[in-house]
């Protein structure tokens, strides 16, 4: 008899520490700005708790499809790959913006006269063929090369228009960083330093180069983007399973709605809806 | 009957007596030792599709999972090149940071310098970390004329301040732990202050302060998030080999960055706990290595005494 209200109080115990019912969300931190803004009003207004945690792209997929997410953030389309290694979970992918990456410079690197490369250029730059600025018309500095981590989105989307694949090796990189905060941090702290941020990351100590396509020099103003001709431009994604639960999918549609869509703007992005 | 008597015809205890609180102790034991095994046994069997698929080719230098290339070489070097920046700055200036405060300074000085540093042993690695990034590898940089600070010299360097305390405290436990006789002995033997430290402290004390470095280097191993911060996370070895002021990865870098985003159960997740079983081998090793160690210390200690 005492085992079994042993086992009973034990049982409540358990029962009481089960996680609450919040909706939790990770992936891109190209994505999380406005993933995380929109969170803290959905919340303040509705009482449901939203957990939104970074982690890339990759990351955002993989715990989604573990099932120890209720929404995954990407900047980037899943991979054939990522799909194969969970063949028994459907995942469906959804915009909430749009976005340009943008090769980036150090803003003495800028002001000292290189504002437009060709993606051939920048393609030679990290291969490490093209290692001082003054091939470019700079200054007589070596340049500092930063990648990102090769699972990112932003990677992806940026070495596809550049070097045609969206993964490839970057013989000529002299750093790997992950966020698009540690690249922002990386690029201002050099005075030589080229890199790939998203739009909404640019400053006046980073400045984004106009991309010379050939046939015409594109800057990367917000117009031409939302204008969708930046050559080098993708959708937000956040992404869900088909169990999704109640209080997610309605988190979602806040996502898509007016009231959502303007943080994606807040943020720097591009709306999808109006 | 009194206790006594009651004492007199009990039968002897028997030597493994199963009662609840023996149980309990060596329950507590077994779990703790197989928890190690357990540890190891998965990142064996975790390990296996990489070793299946990629095998010998995990012992290049090409990192590039997308190809299907997973050389961990990089890794490792850059895990041991850390380590041995990290334990040359910090052990020479530990040990004798050390001797001072046991020999020279009083026992409230001691005490107040062990408490600073048992604090500096407290900061989370993180802080260290953004220390590292927002000002060291920019004093690094300026100092060498680098175009990033973040290169493996900045990581050894923060590694170093923070194995620092357990060098310091641990060797200072050591050399005052020394039995009070033998200084006595060799006073007694008219020998001056120095000369009794280095023939009679010194060789006393000496095992257990290899085993503090020892119990260090584990640290600087197995660091993670303030390494991965600052060492620039390129799967590359330097070029030439020795040159510490570029940028490199640890093996735990490289997984506090990728393990997140690698599939589980994909020859890439694999090929990063491969990496880790080998961490784990390099640090167990040095573990056991410590332990013959302070095995030695005690026999010595016990030959003293007789």
């Amino acid at each position: 008899m005492k085992k079994i209200t042993v086992f009973i109080a034990a049982a409540l115990t358990l029962t009481a520490c089960s996680p609450p019912e919040g909706v939790r969300v990770s992936g891109s931190s190209t994505v999380l700005p406005v993933v995380s803004k929109a969170a803290d009003s959905y919340s303040a207004a509705s009482g449901q708790t939203v957990i939104v945690n970074a982690g890339g792209s990759g990351a955002g997929f993989s715990q989604l499809a573990q099932g120890l997410t209720d929404i995954g953030m990407m900047s980037r389309d899943m991979t054939a790959s990522e799909r194969a290694q969970y063949p028994d979970v459907n995942i469906t992918a959804i915009a909430i913006g749009r976005d340009a990456v943008v090769p980036v410079v150090s803003s003495e690197i800028y002001d000292a006269g290189v504002t437009t490369l060709s993606p051939a250029q920048i393609a030679d730059i990290y291969r490490g063929t093209i290692q001082n600025w003054s091939a470019l018309g700079g200054p007589d500095r070596d340049i500092l090369v930063i990648d990102k981590e090769a699972s990112r989105g932003t990677r992806h989307v940026f070495m596809q228009v550049i070097m045609g694949e969206k993964e490839p090796k970057a013989g000529g990189a002299d750093l790997v960083l992950g966020s698009n905060n540690e690249e922002q941090t990386a690029l201002v702290q050099s005075d030589s330093a080229i890199g790939m941020l998203s739009v909404a990351w640019l400053n006046d100590d980073i400045k984004g180069l106009t991309l010379d396509m050939g046939t015409a020099k594109i800057k990367p103003d917000l117009d031409v983007v939302r204008a969708g001709q930046y050559p080098i431009s993708r959708n937000l994604n956040i992404v869900v399973r088909d169990d999704i639960s109640p209080a997610a999918q309605s988190f979602v549609d806040f996502l898509r709605s007016p009231d959502g869509q303007a943080f994606a703007q807040d943020a720097g992005y591009i709306r999808i809806a109006p | 009957m009194s206790f006594a008597d009651a004492a007199a015809v009990m039968p002897p205890r028997p030597r493994a007596r199963r009662d609840s609180f023996t149980l309990w102790i060596t329950g507590s034991a077994w779990l703790s030792a197989s928890l190690a095994g357990l540890i190891l046994l998965t990142l064996a069997v975790q390990s296996a599709p990489a070793i299946r698929q990629a095998g010998g080719t995990m012992l290049s230098v090409q990192w590039l999972p997308s190809a299907g290339q997973y050389g961990i070489i990089p890794m490792v070097f850059g895990s041991l090149v850390v380590m041995a920046i990290a334990m040359t700055i910090a052990l020479p200036v530990g040990v004798m940071a050390a001797v001072q405060l046991s020999q020279i300074k009083s026992l409230k000085t001691r005490r107040f310098v062990k408490a600073l540093l048992e604090g500096l042993a407290g900061i989370p690695s993180i802080v260290y970390g953004l220390i590292g990034v927002s000002f060291l590898s920019v004093f690094v940089a300026d100092i060498f004329d680098l175009q990033t600070g973040r290169v493996i010299f900045t990581a050894g360097l923060l590694l170093s301040v923070m194995i620092l305390p357990t060098i310091l405290t641990l060797s200072e436990d050591a050399i005052s732990a020394v039995p009070n006789a033998l200084t006595q002995n060799a006073a007694a033997l008219g020998l001056y202050r120095f000369e009794i430290f280095r023939s009679a402290v010194l060789p006393s004390a000496a095992p257990h302060i290899l085993g503090a470095g020892l119990l260090a280097l584990g640290r600087a191993l197995g660091e993670t998030m303030a390494v991965m911060l600052i060492i620039g996370s390129l799967d590359r070895l330097p070029s030439p080999l020795w040159n510490v002021l570029s940028s490199g990865q640890t093996i735990t870098s490289k997984l506090g960055r990728e393990v997140g985003e690698s599939a589980f159960g994909s020859v890439h997740f694999s090929a990063l706990i491969f990496s880790a079983l080998i961490l784990v081998i390099i640090t167990l090793s040095l573990t056991i290595a410590a332990q013959i160690l302070f095995a030695r210390r005690a026999k010595t200690i016990g030959l003293l005494h007789v």
